[in-house]
């Protein structure tokens, strides 16, 4: 088989791009955080609860401004185990990525799970509590991980 | 439904694989397109319109359709391009059969195609394989965080799909030997058909136990590879069907339907409430499409299925939320060799997505192996030796959240 497609050198300019999202959602999540508490936003008509809270239910497709708090604890969802790196390298620390529902929130969170010692003993529906930051300042980064009760 | 349509010839540009740096885009589909006409006796002026499609921007080429038409046949006739993510062989198929059922056109030609060595799908897939990038479309751009809910820092894996590959393990009762099991089959499925790209003769549970985990409880032999190839389908209306002749070996079209429902995985900053694992979409899509093809129980009416599972524990869910098995059965079917060839109900004879996937291609080649079941014309021994009335086709699109269903069968739905 010959080669020949030619390669041409280029560059994409990424900085052209601007995404809007929804600030409402995560601005009053974030600054939550800062006080050490979880916010989110809850339909007065099929009472869901979503966490970050988006300023509309997506179930009924109205406006909510109802905000709660919820719980620090709640149930590992789903996980994943990282046992390999970008190029298939096997990584010497492996880390889980899990989901979490918290008490009283109906979305789920992602998040670092720690507080194990074998993956292999992880199981969904476990109990996990929210761990913050020594210092909270207002940013995602304030809530550490997540750790097995 | 408008007018019955039938699916008269399906073509390929012959195996896919890797690498086809010899040749272009345009050059990659004409042969799927001389393959399908040379299958009938139509000649390319017969065609009245094209649909076609891939995957938009993976190969780095923004309007490939105008480049390609001249090489389609396509100057000078309506020709649609669609693109829908996974779904777009579907989406192209889908809008095949709009265009004659409508009774605008008699004869269609839907052709999807990607050639994945001009691009770099893998940073496009970031969402479905990294939980970084999963992350990433949770909560949104944060770049003040080092690590913590937003900065999931280190590593790399199958995220969103490990996170569903989980979820569904532990609704089933079922373990990674499962989807090392039904990883095996496809592989040697994909070794009995000669368009395939990845095939294992005789693949072995142990074969694919034994390469790495990349994040549990997927492994690399759990995952799709990147193909090029392509895929051109004829639709005809009923009325053509019986002038040229092709009433025999066709597929009628008995039901169709898509669905959406809210991104299971990375919608933007607001809260996620829906397991990825659970598709009540595919299964809403299915009862519709089920009725309107006039199937009336799944699990007996139809013999065959096709579906789009890019990672192999899907090869296990898809089957269930299509209703043709009981939810956490498909696991105990597969050890029970119900999905083999010669099984209950085969699932994926083709070697399925695991085995290849030229993206833009896949979703509609589930349809094109579902009709050549149909017509009795799948090559190399991979045909279903028992008789086929009905066979479904699936695909899936996005994170999780768009899914495409078809029933194609031997008699059309009388109208
Ligand atoms: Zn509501």
């Amino acid at each position: 088989m010959t080669q020949e497609t030619r390669i041409i050198e280029s560059t994409w300019d990424l900085t052209a791009y601007q995404f809007k999202i929804e600030a409402d959602a995560l601005s009053l999540f974030v600054k939550g955080l800062k006080d050490r508490k979880i916010l989110g936003r809850k339909c007065g008509t099929c009472g869901t609860v979503y966490v970050p809270g988006p300023t509309y239910c997506r179930k009924c497709l109205i406006d909510i401004d109802q905000v709660v708090e919820v719980s620090q604890e709640g149930r590992l969802d789903a996980f994943t185990v990282s046992l390999a790196d970008v190029r298939g390298k096997a990584v010497d620390n492996p880390f889980i990525s899990c989901t979490v529902k918290l008490d009283g929130s109906d979305s789920f969170l992602m998040g670092v799970l720690e507080g194990w010692t074998d993956w292999r003993s992880v199981k969904e529906g476990m109990r996990v509590k929210v761990v913050w930051k020594d210092v909270t300042q207002g940013a995602l980064a304030d809530l550490s991980h997540f750790q097995l009760i | 439904m408008g007018r019955n349509v039938a699916i008269i010839s399906v073509g390929y540009n012959g195996r896919f694989i890797s690498k086809r740096p010899d040749i272009n885009i345009p050059e990659l589909i004409q042969p799927a397109v001389n393959n399908a006409l040379g299958k009938t006796k139509l000649k390319p002026e017969h065609i009245d319109a094209y649909v076609v499609g891939n995957m938009h921007t993976f190969e780095g080429v923004n309007q490939p359709h105008l480049w390609a038409s001249d090489h389609f046949n396509g100057s000078g006739k309506p020709v649609m391009r669609i693109a829908t993510g996974g779904t777009t062989g579907a989406s192209v198929y889908q809008a095949a059969y709009y265009h004659v059922a409508s009774g605008m056109y008699d004869v269609v030609m839907a052709i999807g195609w990607e050639k994945q060595d001009e691009g770099d799908s893998q940073v496009g897939l970031m969402g479905i394989l990294l939980p970084e990038a999963f992350s990433l479309f949770h909560f949104g751009p944060d770049t003040s965080s080092d690590r913590g809910i937003a900065g999931l820092g280190g590593g790399g894996s199958t995220g969103g799909a490990a996170f569903q590959a989980m979820s569904y393990l532990t609704r089933a009762n079922a373990g990674i030997e499962h989807i090392d099991r039904v990883a095996a089959l496809m592989r040697s499925n994909a070794a009995k058909n000669p368009y395939a790209h990845l095939q294992q003769p005789g693949c072995t549970e142990a074969d694919i136990a034994g390469t790495p985990i990349i994040s549990y409880p997927l492994r690399f032999g759990h995952t799709c590879p990147t193909s090029c190839g392509a895929i051109a389908m004829i639709l005809v209306s009923e009325e053509k069907a019986k002038k040229f002749g092709l009433t025999d070996r066709v597929a009628w079209v008995k039901g169709l339907g898509s669905g959406t429902s809210d991104a299971t995985t990375g919608n933007l900053i607001e809260g996620q409430i829906t397991d990825p694992a659970e598709q009540q979409i595919c299964k809403i899509t299915a009862k519709k499409v089920y009725s309107m093809a006039g199937i009336k129980d799944p699990r007996k009416d139809i013999q065959v299925a096709e579906v789009y599972s890019g990672f192999s524990h899907q090869d296990l869910m898809w089957p269930e939320r299509l209703g043709l098995f009981e939810e956490g059965m498909a696991p105990k079917i597969l050890d029970k060799g119900g999905y083999a060839i010669d099984g209950e109900l085969p699932i994926n004879p083709s070697g399925g997505v695991t085995s290849t996937n030229a993206i833009g291609a896949s979703a509609m080649v589930r349809v094109g192996e579902a009709a050549l079941q149909v017509m009795g014309l799948a090559e190399g021994g991979h045909q279903v030796k028992r008789k086929i009335e009905n066979a479904v086709a699936h695909g899936w699109g996005g994170l999780f959240q768009f899914v495409t269903i078809t029933v194609l069968g031997k008699t059309p739905v009388k109208k």
